[in-house]
């Protein structure tokens, strides 16, 4: 299994997606816009649900919507995240296996990633999350050297940044965009957010 | 009174009525309210305070908490129901045991203390104890069989638990005594459709036409309704009229989803993916 990396928007937006709704578990979908080989570039993400994660009809009209807006945008759906409600349990849920189980159907390479909780704090000296991979069809941890997050410093302030002030609201998960069908689940006001923040951060990301 | 405080109050009473869980606007618009207008707001303060401080609570906003419990405390010193917002404090505070005993004191003394009941299944809820929090909320519905707010934790215990027999009969209970009420039929129908197979695909296409007839802005009822004919249409085991009458709903659906994302197309300006 090649390395997987992590990009700034997307970790910010699973970031943000945790911390807007934190009694609830949050689910998305993660997104490269590189082509197929040995590494994963998760580039972007798509944040999904807050509520009934484990129910069918929303999810496989997300996952849809998602491809079809991947097939439009040269994008590739190539795994997975989750945040559990409880602090304590950061362990993927038997809906979290079946959709990452789907997703590697399509993408060899898929990755799971869970939020941990419990390293989810503003000084946090590692991205607080945890990545499974799919060997002999279980999904097993990933060996941690393998997981890239390039300027891990500037992506947590941005993280933090972003919390603190109102743009945090920018962010629309397909639930959100449900409720109201004229906000946007691509995101991209809060990708160009990002972005800005980012090359004010240092130029290059 | 002025409009600014009374603006305030009624988007507070608003919160309030209709539960919202916007804790941090709560806070934001409670506190000022407290702080700068609490002669104006008579008698309504006492609710205000307790509002404010479970909204605290949420935020982590330990300081606020403890004084709105103070005032309270001040005010109504024998009350059970401010002895449940010291329950909750502690809860916050992960300092469990503390709020069962509390909890359990308040029962003691009236053992139909509901807001306590419910409490200490939250506490079970919270520390990862699935199965004691199911049997628990089981027993509390035995003896208050009305109790629609339980009814909805329980139905989401068991969606949880992936019990989706146990979560739709909960859900039934719900629509039987609020029949209008278009996103329990909505859930409902998410339900039927997760647990798949000719029958319950059927019903939840049902369900999620009469969500619809109560709400026909219900984005999920239009497409769960789209879905969930197309599925029954593309069923090898179905009759040529059950085929023909699905590909008609799920004809109806689409176009009503495509006039809808049109609409919004206008409105916003961009174009979105469709299906």
């Amino acid at each position: 299994m090649g390395e997987v990396e992590l990009s700034c928007v997307a970790y910010v937006k699973m970031y943000l997606h945790a911390s807007l709704f934190p009694h609830c578990s949050v689910n998305g979908l993660l997104l490269s816009s590189s082509p197929a080989g040995a590494d994963v570039c998760i580039t972007d993400c798509v944040p999904l649900l807050h509520s009934h994660l484990p129910l069918a009809p929303i999810t496989q009209l997300a996952l849809t919507q998602v491809d079809v807006w991947c097939a439009q945008t040269d994008q590739r759906i190539v795994g997975y995240y989750q945040a559990n409600a409880s602090v304590l349990d950061c362990s993927p849920t038997p809906s979290a296996l079946k959709i990452a189980d789907r997703i590697s159907d399509q993408c060899s390479q898929a990755v799971l990633l869970m939020m941990d909780n419990t390293k989810m704090s503003v000084e946090c000296r590692v991205p607080p999350i945890v990545m499974y991979e799919r060997r002999d069809s279980r999904w097993t941890l990933k060996d941690k050297q393998m997981i890239m997050l390039r300027q891990w410093e500037e992506t947590r302030s941005i993280a933090s940044q972003l919390l603190d002030s109102r743009d945090r609201t920018l962010l629309v998960d397909f639930d959100t965009h449900l409720d109201d069908i004229t906000k946007d689940w691509t995101n991209q006001k809060l990708n160009a957010k990002i972005a800005e923040l980012a090359s004010t951060a240092n130029g290059r990301l | 009174m002025s409009s600014l405080s009374a603006e305030m109050r009624d988007k507070l009473r608003k919160w309030r009525e209709e539960n919202y869980r916007n804790s941090e606007q709560i806070v934001d618009v409670g506190e000022e309210l407290i702080n700068e207008h609490a002669s104006k707001l008579g008698d309504d303060i006492w609710i205000i305070y307790e509002q404010v401080m479970i909204a605290a609570l949420d935020c982590s906003r330990d300081d606020l908490a403890l004084s709105c419990l103070q005032e309270l405390k001040r005010q109504f010193p024998d009350s059970h129901r401010v002895k449940r917002l010291v329950g909750m404090r502690l809860e916050a505070l992960e300092r469990y045991e503390d709020a069962n005993k509390l909890y359990d004191s308040i029962l003691q003394d009236d053992p139909t203390n509901t807001a306590a009941r419910k409490r200490k299944i939250a506490i079970l809820k919270a520390q990862g104890k699935s199965t004691e929090a199911i049997r628990e909320l089981n027993e509390y519905l035995e003896q208050f069989v009305g109790d629609l707010e339980a009814w909805h934790e329980l139905s989401e215990l068991y969606i949880n638990e992936h019990d989706y027999a146990k979560a739709a009969f909960c859900l039934e209970e719900l629509m039987m005594t609020n029949p209008h009420n278009h996103l329990y039929c909505e859930q409902y129908a998410e339900v039927k459709y997760t647990q798949g197979g000719l029958e319950n695909l059927e019903l939840s296409r049902k369900y999620f036409a009469q969500a619809l007839k109560l709400n026909n802005r219900n984005m999920r009822a239009l497409f769960g309704l789209y879905m969930s004919a197309s599925h029954i249409a593309a069923s090898p085991k179905v009759s040529a009229k059950v085929k023909k009458d699905n590909v008609k709903y799920a004809a109806w659906a689409a176009t009503q989803i495509n006039r809808a994302y049109q609409v919004r197309e206008r409105a916003v300006g961009t174009k979105s993916p469709l299906i």
